[in-house]
């Protein structure tokens, strides 16, 4: 059975040369095709993460003649057709159209979500620095082009680690099924349903952060606002491609509403932004609006990899311990090799970690799941090489000579601007605190648990 | 008087995959202004090699910067010269007659649409006629490989290309190593024959 909705990620078959460079970063081997020949994609396989697209170098060149035209590329792919920059055999289908059209409708109210990995990146496509830090200018931008609300995926990652790790403390401490595994990355998500559907128990059931921010959108932001909920049109703008796939789950909806309607990459955020004329570089800065564009600098982590665990760390310590944990920066989580292990010393209790970047680095800890060796409690797994700043979505590095210091710089900006933050850790954000008082109840609460949980299928395709 | 080769960047079909790398970092190198991401190409990619493909061999093909360059012979404003090594098209001078194009044996020369600082360059008198006005003809220069003439680390191609299928060929120095192998190669059997 193959889902419409998969299909997200095509190969143009009239510019690809078939260098199988795609092939080579595919953590899934859903790319299929002779060497030499036009690829095309295995749309059951493919967990939609877009690395294919950041490697493709095949471009449509002015110098040959195509069947089809740049202009009906451009519009095959929802591109703008006034952009100018050059058009790559590997793309996304892209939801410019479905954003501008609520963006002009006068009965939608809009509210926007904004992933921590694109403030480190999206001044890149206006020629600033690779990894120029812009949060300001990002809600400038968005307030410009006409969102009502400018709101801010790291609010829902901090609400994120509220029900995460009071999930992981309850399952340590109650006994519940361990190792649990994060469930942030979608890819990661799709992975496990069709690839090793015997551990799906594994992951945790708290929906993304993307889909938090969006359920919290269309009722505690509709009360806040006065808005219907019917009337909210709720846009995500992601580093990632698959968040798309993510957001059109059946799964990710509350009481008839979808949790985000649209959702927009890096990169599209970046073509709206031109189209409108903006000029992004002399932005003034400004701020995300309130409540759920607060944030702290734990939840700005999510978009580095190990960046989950170093915020679930700093809050499932204090939960354990009732003690301020000693140093906020924990350093084994961070790095870039595939795999990091270590442990947490909260008072007793010794929880053991994992660390995976890039999916194929996760089979060989998942056989050992299966053949009962795991020996930790937590894993996060991000599927794109560094975590999400590395994402489908992103900026695409013109050279691959360029990548290395891209995703550097990328991650550098993202723990500067969590050293930046006046709160550091997700259970002192004071709108966190105040969405459980006013709101939610308590994390793992009978509220909570209805907006912000979710289930996980098994899929049609399996190995 | 001791004879000065020109240099040229070969590439090796058995290594090539065809990614088009070359091509892009090529464009890149040309630009005035760095430019790390897509979003900041503002005009067509315009690279100096080209990436071939039959259905037997995959290799992009550029200027071999000829000792008796065909191209500047022929060119009726004198804009190709010999500068250094290289054989440099003077892009200024340049008016667009394509002679060099088909005088060049192997179809290094392309006429590339001219930009400047991100604008097209148009004609200065010359119009055509489109939707019933008179619209400015953009300009178009020849335009081939110039082995990265501004560029302080050499051929841009040679650098990003992920299979090294691209080299640097200092013709003096691969006929002597071409000659060195061949003395081991076959010296040996040759001796022994000979013996
Ligand atoms: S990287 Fe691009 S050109 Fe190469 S095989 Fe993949 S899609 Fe085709
Ligand atoms: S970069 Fe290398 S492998 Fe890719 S097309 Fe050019 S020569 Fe071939």
């Amino acid at each position: 059975m193959v889902d419409k909705d998969t299909d997200i990620i095509k190969i143009d078959a009239e510019l690809c040369t078939g260098c199988r460079r795609c092939a080579e970063v595919c953590p899934v081997d859903a790319i299929e095709g002779k060497q030499g020949t036009p690829q095309f994609i295995n749309v059951e396989k493919c967990v939609m993460c877009g690395q294919c697209i950041q490697i493709c170098s095949a471009y449509a060149s002015i110098f040959e003649e195509y069947r089809t035209s740049r202009e009906d590329k451009l519009r095959e792919r929802n591109m703008p057709v006034t952009l100018e920059e050059p058009i790559f055999a590997a793309y996304n289908i892209g939801d410019l159209p479905k954003v501008k059209e609520a963006l002009t409708n006068t009965e939608a109210f809009t509210m926007v979500q904004c992933a921590p990995a694109v403030r480190v990146a999206i001044a890149e496509e206006f020629g600033m620095p690779l990894g120029s830090l812009a949060p300001g200018k990002l809600a400038a931008a968005l307030r410009q082009l006409g969102f009502n609300r400018i709101y801010d995926t790291n609010f829902a990652a901090d609400l994120t680690i509220m029900e995460e790790g009071s999930e992981l403390v309850q399952r340590i401490t109650e006994g519940g099924l361990l190792p649990m595994f994060t469930s942030c990355c979608p890819a990661w998500v799709k992975f496990v349903e069709q690839e090793y559907p015997e551990l799906i128990p594994h992951l945790s059931s708290c929906k993304s952060p993307q889909q938090m921010a969006g359920t919290m959108f269309k009722t505690y932001g509709a009360q806040a606002d006065g808005v219907e909920p019917d009337n909210i049109y709720s846009v995500a703008i992601m580093p990632c491609t698959c968040k798309k796939f993510e957001s059109q789950r059946p799964e990710m909806n509350t009481d008839g509403y979808q949790n985000v309607d649209a959702v927009l990459t890096t990169r599209e955020l970046a073509y709206l932004i031109k189209e409108a004329g903006i000029d992004f570089s002399s932005l003034p800065e400004e701020d995300f609006d309130k409540p759920l564009g607060m944030y702290s600098g734990a939840g700005h982590l999510f978009c580095a990899t190990g960046g989950v665990m170093e915020a679930a760390i700093r809050t499932a310590y204090e939960l354990i311990t009732n003690e301020p944990i000693p140093n906020v920066n924990i350093q084994y989580v961070r790095g870039s090799q595939g795999v990091r292990r270590g442990v947490v010393h909260a008072g007793d209790v010794k929880v053991k970690t994992v660390v995976v970047s890039g999916l194929k680095n996760v089979v060989p800890i998942l056989e050992e799941i299966k053949k009962g060796n795991a020996d930790f409690h937590f894993m996060e797994v991000m599927t794109c090489p560094v975590g999400c700043v590395s994402g489908g979505g992103q900026p695409k590095v013109l050279l691959p000579k360029d990548t290395e210091i891209a995703y550097k710089n990328r991650i550098s900006s993202t723990y500067r601007h969590d050293e930046e933050q006046t709160y550091r850790k997700s259970h002192e954000n004071p709108e966190i605190k105040a969405i459980y008082k006013n709101f939610l109840g308590e994390p793992l609460g009978h509220k909570s648990h209805h907006l912000l949980h979710t289930e996980y299928k098994q899929r049609g395709y399996c190995k | 008087m001791s004879i000065h080769l020109n240099s040229f960047v070969l590439a090796d079909p058995k290594k090539c995959i065809g990614c088009k790398v070359c091509e892009v970092a090529c464009a890149v190198a040309h630009r005035s202004e760095e430019i790390k991401t897509v979003g900041n190409m503002d005009i067509p990619v315009m690279p100096k090699l080209y990436l071939v493909k039959t259905a037997d061999v995959t290799m992009p093909i550029q200027c071999r910067h000829c000792e008796d360059a065909p191209c500047a012979n022929i060119c009726p404003v004198f804009a190709i010269t010999q500068i250094d090594n290289k054989i440099i098209i003077n892009e200024e001078s340049c008016i667009g007659c394509k002679t060099c194009m088909i005088a060049c044996p192997f179809g290094a020369i392309e006429l590339a649409p001219a930009f400047k600082d991100g604008k097209p360059v148009f004609q200065s008198l010359l119009t055509f006629d489109s939707e019933e006005e008179l619209s400015s003809k953009q300009a178009a220069v020849a335009s081939k490989c110039d082995l990265c003439n501004d560029r302080l680390n050499g051929p841009a191609c040679i650098e990003a290309c992920p299979r090294q299928a691209l080299t640097y060929v200092n013709v003096k120095k691969e006929k002597q190593r071409r000659c060195t192998e061949t003395a081991s190669k076959t010296g040996a059997n040759i001796k022994n024959l000979i013996v």
